[in-house]
């Protein structure tokens, strides 16, 4: 899928998986606030849970920035529980864990690998009007990073709210003076 | 007060070329302004800042500089919390301005304006704007915290240090928050330009002079 950035999400419903009981996610569940599709390639895996145990240890960072977090796999939200009865990592989790095996969500996202039903590990994060802000797509066995992605939250919610007329600021206290530069054309 | 001599040669942060630049800028000044800037010497950007407005006033005769220790500067106006602290006087008044950190990099800008715009003539703002700022009438403090490679920051800084001038009542006060970490934490500040209004409000991103007029009002 070609232009990411902007584009608003499909309408869908499917089932998930979440902290022990089952309920349906829509498109109307996930506007509203600000929210992350995080893409992996199927339950019982080994990457899998390091990553998903990585994001569990940082949802509550994510919750306190107002994100919800959506884990989507293609397997059923019934593998999903029987992932979370059989691994201590997967139990702790407490974010939706979406069920995709129609595949509907990963074609929209453009992250199905057709021939194995299963998806990339594609994440994206999307506004509360629904639209995508920011996305990476790694390959299969390439793992994500939980603290890197919050940053990546914070700073789409930080152009949201004042534009992109700020500027990050990376302190490294004794750095270097900068050479000046004086730009005051029509300022004088 | 520190004696200048004992500060050699010129600061590389001024090159020939941008000492050039500054003369044809300087040399549109109406009157004289003192730097006083209170500096330990004992610190790298103390000796660095010291050297750099040495070499500043060399590039016109109406600018002064004086220097303190720490100690001598108890009774000056400027606030000496955040080290090297330079702030700006016209006949003999503290007018309000100060930097706190090398004002290198694009705060350059914010350091040439306020010179500018205390000497004068000053760039041009509305009369209306002008009656609006002297009709503060609450005193007020605004640090504006600022990143030098942040192209966003010296509009801010020039906007707060404008109002001061025109007001008395009203300080501002430019800080390099790279060289100041606990403020950084104290405010939880992770991007620039970041404003601090009477140490109690704060607010991320641009403000125009108006509307930091507005909020001072």
């Amino acid at each position: 899928m070609a232009g990411y950035i902007g584009k608003e999400i499909t309408d869908f419903t499917v089932q998930a998986y979440h902290k022990g009981s089952f309920e349906t996610v829509t498109k109307e569940s996930v506007l509203g606030h600000w929210s992350v599709f995080f893409f992996y390639p199927a339950d019982f895996t080994f990457v899998c849970p390091t990553e998903l145990g990585d994001l569990a240890d940082f949802y509550e960072d994510f919750k306190e920035t107002g994100c919800e977090i959506y884990s989507v796999s293609e397997d059923t939200h019934f593998v999903h529980k029987a992932w979370a009865d059989a691994s201590e990592t997967i139990r702790k989790i407490e974010y939706p864990m979406l069920a995709d095996p129609a595949g509907r969500l990963a074609s929209f996202f453009d992250v199905l690998v057709e021939e194995e039903g299963q998806a990339l590990r594609g994440t994206f994060i999307v506004n509360p009007e629904g639209k995508i802000k920011a996305y990476e797509i790694h390959d299969m066995g390439i793992g994500r990073n939980a603290e890197e992605l919050l940053r990546k939250v914070q700073a789409a919610q930080y152009v949201e709210e004042h534009g992109d007329q700020v500027c990050p600021a990376k302190w490294k206290p004794g750095e270097e003076t900068l050479t000046p530069s004086l730009d005051l054309v029509g300022l004088l | 007060m520190i004696d200048l001599n004992q500060l050699e040669g010129t600061s590389p942060l001024l090159d020939e070329k941008l000492q050039e630049e500054l003369k044809k800028i300087f040399g549109r000044m109406e009157m004289p302004v003192t730097l006083k800037a209170v500096v330990d010497m004992g610190e790298e950007k103390s000796r660095e800042m010291a050297l750099f407005l040495k070499t500043a006033v060399s590039l016109s005769d109406l600018l002064t500089l004086e220097l303190y220790t720490p100690e001598e500067a108890k009774c000056l106006e400027v606030h000496t919390d955040y080290l090297p602290a330079t702030g700006l006087y016209k006949d003999g008044a503290y007018s309000g301005v100060s930097f706190h950190g090398v004002p290198g990099g694009k705060e350059m800008n914010s350091f040439v304006l306020a010179i500018y715009n205390l000497s004068g003539p000053g760039q041009e703002i509305g009369r209306g704007l002008v009656k609006k700022i002297q009709k503060i009438k609450k005193p007020a403090n605004i640090k504006v915290c600022v990143s030098l490679a942040c192209h966003h920051c010296p509009a801010v800084v020039a906007a707060s240090q404008r109002i001061a001038i025109l007001n008395p009542l009203v300080e501002a006060q430019m800080l390099d928050a790279n060289l100041y970490p606990e403020l950084v934490e104290r405010y939880g500040i992770t991007r620039v330009p970041f404003v601090i209004l009477n140490d109690e409000k704060t607010f991320t991103g641009p403000k125009t002079i108006e509307e930091l007029v507005g909020m001072l009002g």
